[in-house]
C-alpha cells in the first residue's frame, strides 16, 4: 500500500501518452506491423521449431532413399543424405538469428565506444580512426568477413566476429556523425558550464541520443549478418557441417535444383523473409522515432 | 577548384596506406609458417634451406621492413606468385578480370535502367498505388538473397525453358551472343539489389528537386509534367544518385563470390574463394587490395566529378 501512494504522490510523467502516441504511429503503418510480425514469427520459429519437428536435423533417413519428394513423413522431402529438410530448415533459422543478433552485439557496442572516442579525443586519434574506418569501409562487407574468416577459420563464433568487424564501421560512423551533432546542442553546452565531466556527459546525456539511430542500424544489421552468414556457409567457410544451417541447405542443395528446387528455394525463402522483417523493423523504428515523422500525423 | 581537386586526393593517400597495412597484416596473420606453404608439404628441407627461402622472402627482416619491401614490390606490379598455379599473381588475375568486369558493367546498366524507372514511377505519382507499389518492390529488392533469385531464375530459364545455360561462361571475344546469354543471369541477379538502391535514392533525391521553387516555376510557365522532369528535374536529382557509385563497385564484387559461384563463372569472385580454400594467399591478398584500391578510386572520382559538377560542394564541403 505504502508503494502505491507513494506512487500517487510522484508527478505523473509523459510517459503513458508517449507510448499510447507511439502505438498510434505504429498502427498507421502497415509495414512496420508487416515487419514485426516476420520479425516474431521467426524469433517464434527458432525457439519453437526444434519442439515441433519429429527428426533431428543431422539424423539421416536409411530406410527410404534420399531426396525425397515432400511426403507425410518428411513434409518437406529429403537432402541428398536423406535428413529432414523441415528439421534443417527450422533448427536454421536458431543459427541465423543467433548469428544475427551475436554479431550485432559485437559490432555496435565497440562500434559506438569507437565513434564517441572519435568526437571526445579528437585531433589525430579522431583522424586515425577515420582512416581506419574508411579503410574498413573500402573492403566489401562480404570480402572483409571472408578474409578473416580464412585467417582465423571458420566457427560459430569466428563467423560472428568476422561478420561484426565487417559491419563495426557502419556503426562508428554512425555514432561519430550523431555525436557531432548532437554535442552542439544547447542542453548539452549548459551541463558543460555547469561543469559536468566529458565522460558523465557522454554517458548521461549524449548516449540516449545516439541510442535510436543505433537500434535502426542494428535491426538492418541483423539482416545483413544473417545474409552474411548464409553466404558464408554457403561458401562452405561459415559454421561447419553437419549443423544446420540456412547458407549450407542452399549449398549442398543447389547440385539438385533440377530434382529437389525446394531445397534451396525453402532455405532462400526463409533468408528473405527474415532480411526483410529486420528491414522493415528498422525502417519502421526510425520513421516512428522522427519527430518530424511525428508531428506529421 | 585545384584546392578542392588536391584535397580529396589528399584525403585519398591515407586511406589507401591504411588499407594496405591492413591486407599486409592480414598476410601475416594467417596460420602456418609461408614458408611451409612455399617449400610444399614434403618437409625434406633442411634448416639451411628453410633460413635460405626466409631470405629470399625476407621473412628474416623486421615486420615494418616487410611491409616496405612488400609495398615497393606492389608498386612495380610485383605481387608475388600463385602458391596454387606457380604463376605470377598479376596473370593469375589478369585473366579472370574480364567476365567479372563484364558482370558488373552489364549490371550497373540494367540496376541504373530498372532503379531510375522504378524512383521516378515512385516520386511522380508520390502517395500513390504506383508509389506503393515501387516501394513494395524496391523493400523486397534489398532484402532478397542472391540465392533465392538465382535459383529461381535458373529453375525457370535454364532448367524449364531452357532459353539461357546455367552456368559457365563464353568471353565477349569468341562470341558476343553467346557470351551475354551466359551473363544475362548472374547480371540481373546482381542487379536487383543495386536497382532497389538506386530507386531509394532517386526517389528521395527528386521529392527533393520537385519541391524547389524552379520546379514551381516550371510548372507555372505552363510546361507539361513529363518537360519540367526532363528539362529541370532530372539533372539535378542524378547527382546524389552518382554519389552511391563507389559503394555499388564494392556491392558488385561482394555479389560475384556468390554469383560466381552459383553459375560457375571463372571471375575474380570465384577465383578469391578459391585462393581462400586453397590458402593460395599472395593471390588472395592481391584481389582484396584490388578491390579496395577500386573503390577508394572509384569514391575519389565521384568527389571530383561531383565537386565539377555542383559549384556548392567544391566550396563548402572540405574534407569531411
Amino acid at each position: 500500500m505504502a508503494t502505491n501512494t507513494l506512487a500517487a504522490a510522484e508527478p505523473v510523467h509523459a510517459p503513458k501518452p508517449r507510448l499510447i502516441g507511439f502505438a498510434r504511429r505504429v498502427r498507421a503503418r502497415p509495414l512496420f506491423l508487416l515487419g514485426i510480425a516476420l520479425v516474431s514469427a521467426l524469433v517464434l520459429v527458432a525457439v519453437l521449431g526444434p519442439f515441433l519437428v519429429q527428426y533431428s536435423p543431422i539424423e539421416q533417413d536409411t530406410v527410404n532413399p534420399p531426396l525425397a519428394p515432400p511426403s507425410a513423413a518428411h513434409l518437406m522431402g529429403t537432402d541428398y543424405l536423406g535428413r529432414d529438410a523441415l528439421s534443417r530448415l527450422l533448427y536454421g533459422a536458431g543459427v541465423s538469428l543467433q548469428v544475427g543478433i551475436a554479431s550485432v552485439a559485437l559490432a555496435s557496442i565497440p562500434g559506438i565506444v569507437l565513434g564517441m572516442i572519435a568526437v571526445y579525443r579528437g585531433g589525430w586519434l579522431d583522424d586515425l580512426i577515420n582512416r581506419f574506418l574508411d579503410a574498413l569501409m573500402a573492403f566489401p562487407s562480404l570480402v572483409l568477413a571472408l578474409a578473416i574468416v580464412a585467417v582465423v577459420g571458420p566457427s560459430l563464433l569466428n563467423v560472428e566476429l568476422a561478420i561484426a568487424v565487417a559491419s563495426l564501421p557502419h556503426y562508428a560512423r554512425l555514432v561519430r556523425g550523431q555525436v557531432l551533432a548532437v554535442r552542439e546542442f544547447e542542453y548539452v553546452t549548459a551541463i558543460r558550464a555547469v561543469g559536468a565531466r566529458d565522460v558523465r556527459i557522454m554517458f548521461r546525456h549524449v548516449l540516449p541520443n545516439v541510442i535510436s539511430p543505433t537500434l535502426v542500424q542494428a535491426s538492418l544489421g541483423v539482416g545483413f549478418a544473417i545474409t552474411a552468414e548464409a553466404s558464408l556457409s554457403f561458401l562452405g567457410l561459415g559454421v561447419q557441417p553437419p549443423a544446420p544451417t540456412w547458407g549450407s541447405m542452399i549449398q549442398t542443395g543447389f547440385q539438385y535444383l533440377e530434382v529437389a528446387p525446394w531445397l534451396v528455394v525453402a532455405p532462400g525463402t526463409m533468408i528473405f523473409v527474415a532480411v526483410l522483417g529486420f528491414n522493415l523493423l528498422g525502417d519502421g523504428i526510425r520513421e516512428a522515432l522522427d519527430p518530424h515523422m511525428r508531428s506529421a500525423n | 577548384m585545384t584546392k578542392y581537386l588536391l584535397g580529396r586526393v589528399l584525403a585519398a593517400l591515407p586511406v589507401l596506406f591504411v588499407c594496405s597495412v591492413l591486407i599486409f597484416a592480414l598476410g601475416r596473420l594467417l596460420p602456418g609458417d609461408p614458408v611451409s606453404f612455399i617449400a610444399g608439404s614434403e618437409s625434406t628441407l633442411t634448416r639451411e634451406q628453410v633460413d635460405a627461402i626466409r631470405r629470399d622472402y625476407g621473412l628474416d627482416q623486421p615486420i615494418y621492413t616487410q611491409y616496405a619491401i612488400w609495398i615497393g614490390k606492389i608498386a612495380t606490379g610485383d605481387f608475388g606468385r600463385s602458391f596454387l598455379s606457380r604463376r605470377p599473381v598479376t596473370e593469375v588475375i589478369a585473366i579472370r578480370m574480364l567476365p567479372t568486369a563484364q558482370i558488373a558493367v552489364q549490371s550497373l546498366l540494367l540496376a541504373t535502367i530498372i532503379g531510375v524507372w522504378a524512383g521516378i514511377f515512385s516520386a511522380v505519382g508520390r502517395n500513390t498505388w504506383k508509389d506503393w507499389l515501387a516501394t513494395l518492390l524496391t523493400l523486397a529488392g534489398a532484402a532478397v538473397p542472391f540465392f533465392l533469385t538465382a535459383s529461381i531464375l535458373m529453375i525457370i530459364f535454364a532448367l524449364r525453358l531452357r532459353w539461357l545455360p546455367a552456368s559457365g561462361y563464353i568471353p565477349l571475344s569468341v562470341d558476343p551472343l553467346g557470351s551475354l546469354r551466359t551473363t544475362l543471369l548472374p547480371s540481373l541477379v546482381l542487379s536487383l539489389a543495386l536497382a532497389a538502391v538506386l530507386a531509394r535514392q532517386t526517389r528521395s533525391s527528386l521529392m527533393e528537386v520537385l519541391q524547389q521553387q524552379y520546379i514551381t516555376t516550371a510548372r507555372a510557365k505552363g510546361l507539361r509534367e513529363i518537360a519540367v522532369l526532363r528539362a529541370h528535374a532530372l539533372k539535378n536529382a542524378f547527382l546524389p544518385v552518382l554519389t552511391i557509385l563507389g559503394f555499388q563497385l564494392a556491392y558488385l564484387f561482394g555479389g560475384a563470390v556468390i554469383t560466381e559461384t552459383i553459375f560457375a563463372i571463372p571471375g575474380m569472385g570465384r577465383l578469391l574463394v578459391d585462393s581462400v580454400g586453397a590458402r593460395d594467399y599472395a593471390v588472395m591478398q592481391a584481389l582484396v587490395l584490388l578491390v579496395s584500391v577500386t573503390v577508394v578510386v572509384a569514391n575519389l572520382l565521384v568527389d571530383l566529378v561531383y565537386g565539377f559538377l555542383d559549384p556548392r560542394i567544391r566550396l563548402v564541403r572540405r574534407g569531411n
